[in-house]
């Protein structure tokens, strides 16, 4: 205990069989404790009957004593292999859920953006993690009763026989019989299982209608027939229920019995050779004993059934889940060229789900140093050109960056060479610093000083270790801005997209960002998309996107002279801030 | 017999109604509480009167009585499982009957406080708790104290020294088991927490998805939770060691007072009265002695947690409840001749957890076969208004009357008869395209529907494959007018029911409330300019009062000049 283990994954993570490989040296020592503890609840009771032997036929105290202890330390060694197997079995249980869980992760998060649009991927993930639960839990039920059913109901057999071959021969094949009918009625109580779930359902949603349509309910005079017809679907799902109910669970206790019928040629025949001298009392009733547990352990057999079914299902919604994701390959085959220019050639890009193009055939230049502004009307896709600008999902037409398209770019060299910050601050529950390096190393203090965050961190205790997100302190809206617009800019990308980073800061530090700016990332390309066009005229060229699509490239200059809606814009702006400033 | 706690009298109602069946029950309960009593005695016979005698005269009698007696356990066990499930269905049905009554009698306020999710958790979660606390929890911890006590009261007349020793090992046991839960339950603790923080990692991955993506940083959110797994994984070790020694200590005590048993019975300190046969009854007894024990902790556990179950329940069936209707009141006393005139008395409304005003001394008179719209802005109270025209919820001051009665005293059964209503959202029900229309109405015959179908012009749906979600939203718009006439109501009220539809389906929409409309008294809200101006009278509410009423050139112009104070107009289409 308190190691810790390794996820990594295991080969052939689909097979359930790679689980049990991967930790076999566990396996094997559960196997072997359990094998030998399911043994040794016979001769434990074979060992209570000799006692009972002892203490008939009168013999001294230290015989006894002796004989007793004999009998302790068995069970006390039996005792510790049980506890072994069954520490062990779970132990590999919990490493295994560890595991899976850890390869459906892995696997969900490789997919790209696209693809887990498409999948409602969080109704997925939840699931799996169930499912996950589920089919370990039934693998480890599964092989529990294994070794509790399996070896257990062996060996007493096992020993019933070695005890009394003709006894056993007589009483024996009520057991047999006993599982026989108990898999006859396995069938007939699935049946009467799922009808009593569909009912419970079928209930559960009339509820829910009748809690959520209060007022269709009252104004149509709906309220009675609704009722009633409730009222009958009560009592068919309490007559379902209670069937499934019973099938499910009362049953054990008959085939208990049918299996005790047994007994009759135990007591009758056993008690006669006891009578006959041929057996001794010790014997006979730890024999008794042996029976019983046999009995009791026949009519929980249908439980391994029941977990084996359970646990394949569950396993069967993962597998597709635990089929493994790439390696991701972290090396740059496809280095930049020393111009290190974006050249953008009649990209057109829309939604992988959707229908409109929202960026049309656009085409511009830009190189390191520039800082490009896009702005447009509302809704008109700022945002989205840098979405395509990513790379992150299809496009059509042509972006390359350092003499490369974008397309081909793998997907750890598009994340080298591409920063983005989004309209949402997109925080983690982690450090001020692992926000902004996302877990790598190097100094953060300049780049916080280029976001005008340095004076919110003087007042932070923790500093660049406050723990911020869901379980931190709450940023504002503007801290929150600043933070992912520091994570972008830290590593000085290539090409850097910002989406609106000026949105909650005022105008001095928008200022004083830009300039930061301009100062400190000369060897990237800047894009930044904003409605706000006070810094614009700092840019060195601005693009305007329209409603359909199209990008009209320029400078602040051009745009004010040829395009009467960028100007109607700009002038707006500035009135604002004029009347604002003088109120 | 008066109970004050409305589920235990439930469930004193499901025990009445059938006597006999918990009088079986509880004679199973006995048959069964025997039956782990009297089979070792039948033992200590066999082997006192027959084995160590060496007679075999009358052994087959006692067997067979012993394994009769085993057989019958069997059988009772199986009965008394059976009652004890029936019961406990019949208590959950009950139950959930109970609560859908209430739910008739509950305020409107209660389900814009209450999710329909947080409502169905009282059936489903709560329910089943209060049945496992009375089935699996109370009963059975019954039946298991009253094994131990038989148990140990066998024990006991056999021998008192034994009776004493095993009353030691029982006490250790119950300390030991104490002990073992506490320290599980502490370690359970931090286990929630941590699978906590592990699901909340994914909901965190997809929430920043796009971050991660456009970064390259898979393998550092998959360290992440890597990290967070381990630390889960090691706190399910400690939980598993717990789980692991738990049951092999209870087998080491087992044994433990066997043997001790055993060596009490020892020639040499031979005490009073302990024969083999007792030995092999007590030994008998003892094994199954601990495993009661064991079960009454997860009944106790079952019984906490079914009390919460009961305490929700409880609260719900103990919720205020709206003001009586008259139930005498029939239609002909409203609307003996179909007529409709609608009255607003002094009308005056707060919600009730606000002091603050909605509507204001509305007086207002509409006669019959009278044609009138609200205006005014969004949020301003109109829908408020027609939920106390429909008597729905009542006024905080004046009243709403139709024909002279009072609305709010008119029972919910009537309403369809009275009024049309037409809702923007067309709220479908289980059932077929008639049912749609009917809305269970049995006094409603397919023809009826089929008349109110081909009225607002869906006759064409009618023969083919139905599917809500196939229809447009102008047919759900026509599906709700046709709901309203099919009882043929003297007044219709249409809320906002054009407002999201494209030009072409309102022109066929609005032809079809004209027709609906007319020979009936209508009130509409509306702020689409289109529907004011076909209205003959508007009614313009401004900050819950009447601010002005008359023809729609006259108030339209009022109500944009009110606007353009405020900001943009809403309807900008």
């Amino acid at each position: 205990m308190g190691h810790q283990p390794d996820l990594r994954p295991v080969q052939e993570p689909e097979r359930v069989f790679s689980y049990f490989q991967k930790e076999w040296p566990l396996v094997i020592l559960f196997s072997i404790a359990g094998i030998v503890f399911n043994l040794g609840q016979s001769v434990v009771l074979v060992m209570q009957g000799k006692l009972i032997d002892t203490v008939a036929d009168g013999s001294s105290l230290p015989v006894v004593l002796r004989t007793t202890g004999t009998l302790m330390l068995m069970v006390l060694f039996f005792q510790g292999c049980r506890y072994t197997k069954r520490f062990a079995i779970r132990h590999w249980a919990n490493l295994t859920i560890a595991r899976m869980r850890q390869e459906v992760y892995d696997h969900l998060v490789s997919q790209s953006l696209g693809e887990l649009e498409k999948e409602q991927i969080g109704d997925l993930m939840t699931k799996a993690v169930g499912d996950v639960d589920i089919s370990v839990e039934g693998i480890r039920k599964t092989t529990t009763e294994i070794f509790d059913t399996g070896v257990l109901m062996a060996g007493y057999a096992a020993t019933l026989c070695i005890s009394s071959w003709s006894i056993t021969a007589m009483c024996i094949w009520w057991i047999p019989l006993s599982m026989f009918l108990a898999s006859r009625l396995k069938s007939l109580v699935a049946l009467s299982s799922r009808a009593s779930r569909e009912q419970q359902s079928r209930v559960t949603g009339m509820t829910f209608d009748m809690a959520g349509k209060t007022v269709l309910l009252r104004t149509a005079s709906m309220e009675e027939p609704v009722l009633d017809h409730y009222r009958r679907e009560l009592e068919d799902l309490q007559r379902k229920a209670t069937l499934a109910s019973l099938l499910e669970s009362s049953l054990g206790p008959l085939y208990q019995g049918v299996a005790s019928i047994g007994f009759l040629f135990v007591l009758f025949f056993g008690g006669r050779m006891v009578v006959d001298g041929k057996w001794s009392i010790g014997s006979f009733s730890s024999y008794i004993l042996l029976y019983a547990a046999f009995t009791v352990k026949a009519s929980k057999a249908s439980k391994l059934f029941n977990a084996w079914q359970k646990a394949q299902v569950s396993f069967g919604r993962i597998r597709p889940l635990l089929a493994g994701h790439p390696e991701e390959d972290a090396t740059i085959h496809h280095p930049l060229d020393p111009e290190r220019n974006l050249v953008v050639s009649h990209l057109s890009f829309r939604y992988p789900q959707e229908e409109k193009w929202v960026v049309r055939d656009v085409s511009f230049t830009a190189r390191p140093g520039e800082v490009i502004g896009i702005t447009g009307p509302v809704a008109s896709g700022k945002s989205t050109l840098n979405i395509a600008l990513e790379g992150l999902y299809p496009y059509e037409g042509s972006v390359k960056l350092g003499g490369w398209e974008l397309r081909d770019l793998s997907n750890f060299e598009r994340g080298s060479f591409i920063s983005w910050q989004g309209h949402q601050s997109e925080l983690l529950s982690a450090s001020i610093r692992e926000n902004v390096t996302l877990g790598k190393q190097g100094d953060i203090s300049q780049v916080l000083r280029d976001v005008a965050f340095d004076k919110d961190l003087e007042r932070m205790p923790d500093g660049e270790a406050t723990m911020v997100g869901s379980s931190g302190v709450r940023l504002s809206g503007g801290q929150g801005q600043r933070i992912s617009l520091a994570r972008a800019l830290w590593r000085g990308s290539p090409l850097i997209l910002l989406d609106d980073p000026f949105g909650s800061v005022d105008l001095a530090t928008e200022r004083h960002i830009i300039h930061s700016i301009r100062t400190h990332y000369t060897r990237s390309i800047i894009i930044l998309a904003s409605h706000r066009l006070a810094m614009f005229p700092e840019t060195d060229q601005v693009g305007f996107l329209s409603k359909d699509g199209r990008l009209s490239m320029g400078t602040h200059q051009s745009q004010m002279e040829d395009n009467p809606l960028y100007r109607e814009m700009y002038e707006l702006q500035q009135r604002e801030e004029e009347s604002h400033a003088n109120r | 017999m008066q109970i004050d706690n409305p589920t235990l009298r439930v469930a004193w109602n499901v025990t009445k109604e059938h006597p006999w069946r918990i009088a079986l029950l509880f004679l199973f309960i006995i048959l069964v509480i025997a039956g782990a009593l009297l089979p070792p005695q039948v033992l200590r016979l066999i082997i006192d009167t027959k084995l160590v005698p060496k007679t075999t005269e009358g052994l087959l009698s006692l067997t067979l009585l012993y394994l009769g007696l085993l057989l019958a356990t069997n059988l009772f066990d199986f009965l008394k499982s059976a009652l004890l499930t029936d019961y406990g269905q019949r208590l959950v049905s009950a139950l959930r009957e109970a609560m859908a009554e209430k739910m008739r009698r509950l305020p409107l306020a209660y389900y814009t406080s209450h999710t329909p999710g947080s409502i169905t958790s009282h059936y489903s979660s709560d329910a089943e708790q209060v049945n496992s606390l009375f089935s699996s929890g109370l009963i059975n911890l019954l039946i298991d104290l009253s094994k131990i006590i038989g148990i140990f009261l066998s024990i006991a007349l056999f021998s008192r020294l034994m009776a004493l020793v095993t009353l030691l090992f029982m006490a250790i046991m119950f300390l030991v088991t104490m002990h073992f839960r506490g320290a599980l339950f502490r370690v359970q603790k931090v286990n929630l927490a941590q699978l906590g923080k592990v699901n909340s990692h994914i909901s965190e991955t997809l929430a920043n998805i796009h971050t991660v993506k456009a970064f390259a940083r898979e393998s550092y959110m998959e360290d992440l939770y890597s990290k967070r797994l381990r630390d889960n994984y090691e706190t399910l070790d400690q939980v598993n060691f717990y789980d692991s020694l738990f049951p092999t200590f209870v087998q080491v005590l087992k044994h433990g007072l066997i043997a001790v048993v055993i060596l009490l019975t020892c020639s040499r300190s031979r005490l009073l009265g302990i024969t083999l046969g007792t030995l092999a009854a007590s030994i008998d007894l003892v094994s199954h002695l601990f495993q009661p024990i064991d079960l009454l902790g997860q009944e106790l556990e079952k019984i906490q947690e079914g009390k919460s179950g009961l305490a929700r329940i409880n609260e719900f069936l103990s919720e205020p409840q709206e003001a009586p209707k008259d139930e005498h009141l029939a239609l002909r006393d409203i609307t003996p001749d179909g007529s409709a005139t609608i009255t607003f008395d002094h009308l005056s409304f707060h919600y009730p957890d606000s002091q603050e005003l909605v509507l204001k001394d509305i007086d207002l008179a509409i006669p019959d076969k009278g044609n009138l719209a609200f205006i005014g802005r969004t949020g301003v109270g109109k829908t408020t208004l027609f939920r106390l025209v429909l008597g729905l919820m009542p006024p905080s001051a004046g009243k709403v009357t139709y024909n002279g009665v009072d609305v709010f005293t008119i029972p919910n059964r009537l309403k369809r008869h009275l009024f049309g209503y037409v809702e923007q959202e067309f709220v479908p029900v289980e059932g077929d395209l008639f049912e749609q229309v009917r809305l269970y109405d049995r006094s409603i015959s397919d023809s009826d529907v089929l008349e109110a179908l081909d009225f607002v012009g869906l006759s064409s749906l009618v023969g083919k494959p139905f599917h809500v979600s196939g229809l447009s939203q102008g047919q759900k718009q026509l599906f709700s007018i046709a709901r309203a006439i099919v009882a043929n109501p003297p007044v219709l009220l249409f809320d906002e029911i054009t407002a999201s539809l494209d030009a072409r389906t309102e022109e066929h929409l609005v032809h079809v409330l004209f027709k609906a409309a007319s020979g009936r008294t209508v009130l509409a809200i509306s702020h689409r300019e289109s529907t004011m101006r076909s209205a003959r009278n508007l009614v313009l509410i401004q900050e819950g009062r009447i601010a002005g009423q008359g023809t729609p050139e006259k108030l339209l112009a009022r109500l944009k000049g009110l606007e353009a104070e405020e900001g943009a107009p809403e309807d900008c289409r």
